[in-house]
Order: C-alpha cells, then sequence, then structure tokens
C-alpha cells in the first residue's frame, strides 16, 4: 500500500491542525491566567521590624508579637504574628514559628515542666527541641518553620519562612 | 393564533418531527408507576432533573445580589435572605435544593445499580452518569464557601488542608483551589467562578449527552 | 431533485430556496392502540403522570424550604481558633475517615485512596461487574459490595455527625458580657497561670487554643471540671495540671468562682 496521503486526508488533518490552533491560542493565555497562583514567586513578606534590638536577643527563646502588612491579591491586610526568637549554640540568632506542624496549634517554649527546654504543644503533646526539631515518637512530623533573620542598624528584622 | 404561528414556522422549519420524536416515544410499562407501584423508583432520575432546573433558577437570581467578595459576600447574603422580599425562600430553595439533589441523586445511582441497569450496553450512559455525580458533589463543595461565614470558611480550609494532603500533586492542586496563599480574597472569587461557570458549563453537557444516550437506547428492559 | 441509492430520480420538494423538505402531508400523531400491551406515549400520558409525582415533590420541598430559613453565620473569622470545622453533611463520611488513626498522620494516604478506590470502582463498575446478569441476588459480589459500602458510609456519616453535636454540645455557651477574672488574687488564679492551663485559656481567661472559661461556673459543676482537668476533654488531653490533688482542688474551687455576666 502507497503511503500517499490522499487529498481528503489531507484537508482533515489540515482541519484538524487549524482546530488545534485555534484551541491553542484560545486557552494558552486562559490556562496560564488561571494557573498563576502556582507559578508566582511567592511575593510573600519581605522583612519587618521585629521590636526588639540585637542585645535583647538571648539563648533562651522570647517570644515575640509583630504586625505583618500581607497582601491576598488586591486585599491587603494587617496580619499579627508571634515568633520564638534566640541565639542557638553558634549564636546565630533563630526565629521560630509556634505553630505545630500537627495541626496547627500553638506551641509554649518550657510549655511543660517535664520536658525542660523543648518546645510543647498542649493539644496532643507535640514536641520540639529548642532548635525546633520535632522530638520522634510526638505526633509532628516536621519541624517548627523558621523565619528568615537579619540584623539592620542593631534591630532584629523578621522575614519569610525559610524554605526547606 | 397560537395555532397559526406554529404551522407557520413548521412551514419553514420543518420543527414537528424534533419534539415528536421525544413525545411519541414508547414508555414500557415497567417503568410506569400507574400500573405497578414499586416503579417509583423509576422516578428519581426525573426529579434529579427537575431539582438541577431549580438550582439552575434560583442560582440565577440570588446572583442578582450576591457579591463574591470576602468583604462583602457575607452582607450581601444576609441582606437578599433578610431584607429582600422572599429572599429566605429564594435562598432556602437554594440551599436545601443542595441536599435534595444529592438525595435524589444518590437514589437515582442506586436504583441503576441494583436494577443492574449500568451494564452492556448502557456503560457509557452509567459512566457519564457518575460524572455527573461527581461534578454535582464540586458543586455543593464550592458552593458551602461562597456565603463566607465561620463554618463556610473553616470548611474550606479543612478541604484545602485535604487536598494538599494528597502526594506529589496535592499543594499545586490545593494552591490553585486557594488562587492565593490564604483562603482569602482570591479563594472566594475562584470557588464562585468554577460554582456558577465551570461546573454548570460541564453539568449542562454532561446531562445533554445523558439524555440523547437514554433517548437512543431507550430505558433497560424489565427484570 | 435528488439522487436515491438505486439511481433513480425522486422529485422532492423544498420550501423556497432552502434544504428544508416541503410537507407533503401532516404529521400524523400515533395512535394509543400502536403502542403494544401497556406500554404508552411520552407525552402526554406518561409525562403527566411524572408531574404528578413532581407536584408532590414540590410541595413537600416548598414545604421544606418554608419551614426551615438556611442559616447564615457570622462573617469568616480566620482568628477564631475556638470554630468546629464541619463540611456539609453529604461530606462528613469522607471527613469522618481521615479521623482514624489508620487513617491519618503517617496512613494518611489510606484516608486519600480508600474513598479514592470507592469512587473509581463506582465509575468503572460496568467493568468491574460484567456479567449480564441484572437480578441483585445473581450477582452476589456486586451487590455486597454496595451494600457494605451503603452501610459503611451510613455508619460513617452518623458517627462524624454524632461527634460534631457532641463537641458542639461541651463546648461552652456565648461568651459573658463581662470580661473581668474574678479574684485574680487567689491562691487559684496563681495555680491556674503557673500550670499549662494558661497557655491554652489564655491569661485572662480568654481562651487562645482552648475555648474561654469565662462563665465556666455558670454552666460547669465542681465535679465536671475536676473530670476534664484530670481526664481531658476535647483537644485536651488528661492530666495537663500537674499539682498535687488539693492544689487541684483549690483550682477548681477558684474556677467555680467564675461566674461572669
Amino acid at each position: 500500500m502507497s503511503k500517499k496521503v490522499s487529498r481528503r486526508q489531507f484537508l482533515t488533518y489540515t482541519l484538524g491542525g487549524t482546530a488545534g490552533f485555534f484551541a491553542s491560542t484560545m486557552l494558552f493565555p486562559m490556562v496560564r491566567f488561571a494557573i498563576d497562583p502556582v507559578l508566582k514567586e511567592g511575593g510573600g513578606v519581605g522583612f519587618v521590624e521585629a521590636g526588639l534590638s540585637e542585645k535583647d536577643v538571648t539563648d533562651t527563646p522570647q517570644l515575640i508579637h509583630y504586625d505583618v502588612e500581607a497582601v491576598d491579591g488586591w486585599y491587603e491586610f494587617i496580619e499579627k504574628r508571634t515568633a520564638y526568637v534566640f541565639k542557638n549554640d553558634k549564636g546565630k540568632i533563630v526565629a521560630l514559628s509556634p505553630t505545630c506542624k500537627h495541626l496547627g496549634c500553638t506551641v509554649n517554649y518550657n510549655g511543660n515542666p517535664k520536658f525542660k527546654n523543648e518546645f510543647f504543644c498542649p493539644c496532643h503533646f507535640g514536641r520540639y527541641f529548642k532548635d525546633g526539631t520535632n522530638v520522634p515518637g510526638t505526633p509532628p512530623l516536621k519541624p517548627l518553620d523558621e523565619y528568615e533573620t537579619k540584623i539592620e542598624n542593631g534591630r532584629l528584622l523578621i522575614g519569610p519562612v525559610v524554605k526547606a | 393564533m397560537l395555532r397559526a404561528i406554529y404551522d407557520w414556522v413548521d412551514e419553514r422549519l420543518d420543527i414537528t418531527p424534533i419534539w415528536r420524536d421525544v413525545a411519541d416515544h414508547e414508555v414500557p410499562e415497567h417503568v410506569n408507576p400507574a400500573h405497578h407501584f414499586s416503579a417509583f423508583i423509576y422516578c428519581f432520575g426525573g426529579l434529579t432533573f427537575f431539582v438541577v432546573l431549580i438550582q439552575i433558577l434560583s442560582g440565577m437570581f440570588l446572583a442578582m445580589y450576591y457579591v463574591p467578595d470576602i468583604i462583602n459576600a457575607n452582607e450581601s447574603v444576609k441582606y437578599l435572605q433578610d431584607e429582600v422580599a422572599m429572599g429566605a425562600i429564594v435562598r432556602g430553595m437554594h440551599h436545601w435544593g443542595a441536599s435534595v439533589a444529592i438525595v435524589m441523586l444518590f437514589l437515582h445511582t442506586m436504583r441503576v445499580f441494583f436494577t443492574g441497569s449500568y451494564k452492556n450496553p448502557r456503560e457509557l450512559n452509567w459512566v457519564v452518569g457518575v460524572l455527573i455525580f461527581f461534578v454535582m458533589l464540586g458543586l455543593g463543595l464550592t458552593g458551602y464557601l461562597l456565603p463566607w461565614d465561620n463554618k463556610a470558611y473553616f470548611a474550606t480550609k479543612v478541604t484545602i488542608e485535604i487536598v494538599n494532603s494528597v502526594p506529589f500533586i496535592g499543594e499545586y492542586i490545593g494552591l490553585l483551589l486557594q488562587g492565593g496563599d490564604i483562603v482569602g480574597a482570591q479563594t472566594i472569587a475562584r470557588f464562585f467562578a468554577i460554582h456558577v461557570f465551570f461546573l454548570p458549563a460541564a453539568l449542562l453537557g454532561l446531562l445533554g449527552a445523558h439524555f440523547i444516550i437514554i433517548r437512543r437506547q431507550g430505558i433497560s428492559g424489565p427484570l | 431533485m435528488s439522487h436515491k441509492h438505486d439511481g433513480k430520480m425522486e422529485q422532492v420538494h423544498y420550501v423556497g430556496d432552502s434544504r428544508v423538505r416541503a410537507k407533503k402531508d401532516k404529521f400524523r400523531t400515533p395512535d394509543y392502540a400502536e403502542f403494544p400491551g401497556n406500554n404508552e406515549a411520552f407525552l402526554p400520558d406518561f409525562l403527566l403522570k411524572e408531574w404528578m409525582v413532581g407536584a408532590v415533590f414540590l410541595v413537600a420541598f416548598m414545604t421544606l424550604v418554608m419551614a426551615h430559613v438556611p442559616a447564615i453565620g457570622e462573617v469568616a473569622d480566620p482568628t477564631n481558633s475556638s470554630f468546629l470545622p464541619v463540611p456539609d453533611w453529604y461530606f462528613l463520611f469522607l471527613y469522618q475517615i481521615l479521623k482514624y488513626k489508620w487513617a491519618s498522620g503517617d496512613f494518611n494516604l489510606v484516608g486519600l485512596l480508600l474513598p479514592g478506590f470507592a469512587f473509581g470502582a463506582l465509575l468503572l463498575a460496568p467493568w468491574l461487574d460484567r456479567s449480564n446478569e441484572r437480578r441483585v441476588l445473581k450477582r452476589p459480589i456486586a451487590s455486597s459490595i454496595m451494600i457494605l459500602s451503603l452501610i459503611s458510609i451510613i455508619y460513617l456519616t452518623w458517627a462524624a455527625e454524632a461527634e460534631h453535636i457532641e463537641q458542639l454540645e461541651s463546648a461552652p455557651p456565648e461568651a459573658p458580657e463581662t470580661t473581668d477574672v474574678v479574684a485574680v488574687e487567689d491562691e487559684g488564679y496563681k495555680l491556674y497561670s503557673e500550670s499549662a492551663c494558661i497557655t491554652c485559656h489564655g491569661e485572662n481567661l480568654e481562651g487562645k487554643n482552648g475555648p474561654s472559661l469565662l462563665g465556666v461556673g455558670n454552666y460547669r459543676t465542681a465535679e465536671e471540671i475536676d473530670r476534664y482537668i484530670v481526664e481531658g476533654k476535647n483537644g485536651m488531653p488528661a492530666g495537663m495540671f500537674q499539682g498535687t490533688p488539693e492544689q487541684r482542688e483549690v483550682l477548681v474551687e477558684w474556677l467555680l468562682k467564675q461566674q461572669q455576666k
């Protein structure tokens, strides 16, 4: 059998090709438009003043409250956030989110006298070491979120969550 | 007068055979509740369609007052329900209709399953029917968020967290549904678009296919 | 003019220059006698019966609509940490699966795959149950799987609803108007603030991760409070208060004094 394309087949293929052109031309911008949230770089939050100067940060985690200007699309609002701030063994300043990675309750440092120097979640007894790592065998499966930190003019600034 | 108008149109377009095909098709005795009372189980499909019509109509009218926006959504629903005449009825029809549609659809599915009507040669219509079921669940899920009260908000948060927990693709789908970093302004806009445009369009297409297939194949025979 | 397959010509008339064929004779409505047995025409005979059913249905439906005004809650507040999330009733069974230990945490996949397979099987039912047998009893496997699924769906829905109602009932009533803690100077408050209680119920009993305890004295007895402290309740695990029984008694006494209006 010859592999020659008949006139009818050729026209049909051309028709199919043109249909593909129509569909892709129309749908490409629409689909890109719809999936933008997935592809968009998390504009996220920049660094904000934590209300604390560098020298106030101690070896013991302390809970600080600060405001972040959050943006949800076109909607801007002030989000109240909290973080545990301390200097680790290497002298680096660490800021941990107190939100438990199990079901989102709030953890407390030394929240339970039985577990010294650990973060404790009262909801289901989740525990984290001082560096935020989850204690194996307790409900959380991931370490606490860590915020980026930086020092400017002696003041502590807190940034977005460090991506693992 | 009406007759004359019909004849005038029919003479030019020959529309009679189109609707006569539907009108004159034979309905067998075993699905007719007038002959066997137990045949009422064959009514569930029709009743589901009836509720879908109620949903489409009431939804169109609700959209005259509803605003899909985190600041105004809850207020607009309260307004249309409490201040607008018959508001509680129209929203009530849409609210209860959603539940009743699911119940009817469920009963219809069970009827088809337990009478074995999904078997050869009606496999395709079963698949279309189950897809309609999925679309209806999707409509229920997206519609639940729109009043933007605490119930709506927290249920949607849980839903998105469940989606996020799907391995590999879950977080992308979750983000796609959420439309932003949080369940918020972009989520409600998205859910609204899905609820009133995307899913109803899919539903109408599937319903059309469902009805064309049943007309071509006829209803399954008696057991 | 049109060509028939046998090549003979047949005269066809069209309406004007359109493609619509001109009618030779009027369309004939089939006679009742043409339907065999008790079969009948869809319109108007059968449709009328369906519409009778529809009318009864609509009356029932509108009665439901008028009897029950749909609820509308307060505007969504993302900072409300004590709100109990609950999906619409027809999703409860899916939600309930994820609460079980064997389908959450490390086994989360089970909770996702189980309903995934179930719905997938529903979609592909014609290819899973291929016999030509249609009667329920003559295809026992398909029927029993479906009946088992129905029973589990009903059970899961019921379990989810029962749990939700229980949690709602145990949630404290609306927040009282006065928000001052009674007897802050008491030994009880000291115990309260030194234990883990304060981290969830708040410095001023306003409630943080846990519910507010303002007005707890209005609706709880000493025995109840004592039991909850010892055994835990909802999100609160047992043994959160680690003082002596005597101290616990002091704490309960102080909590009973919290009778805010």
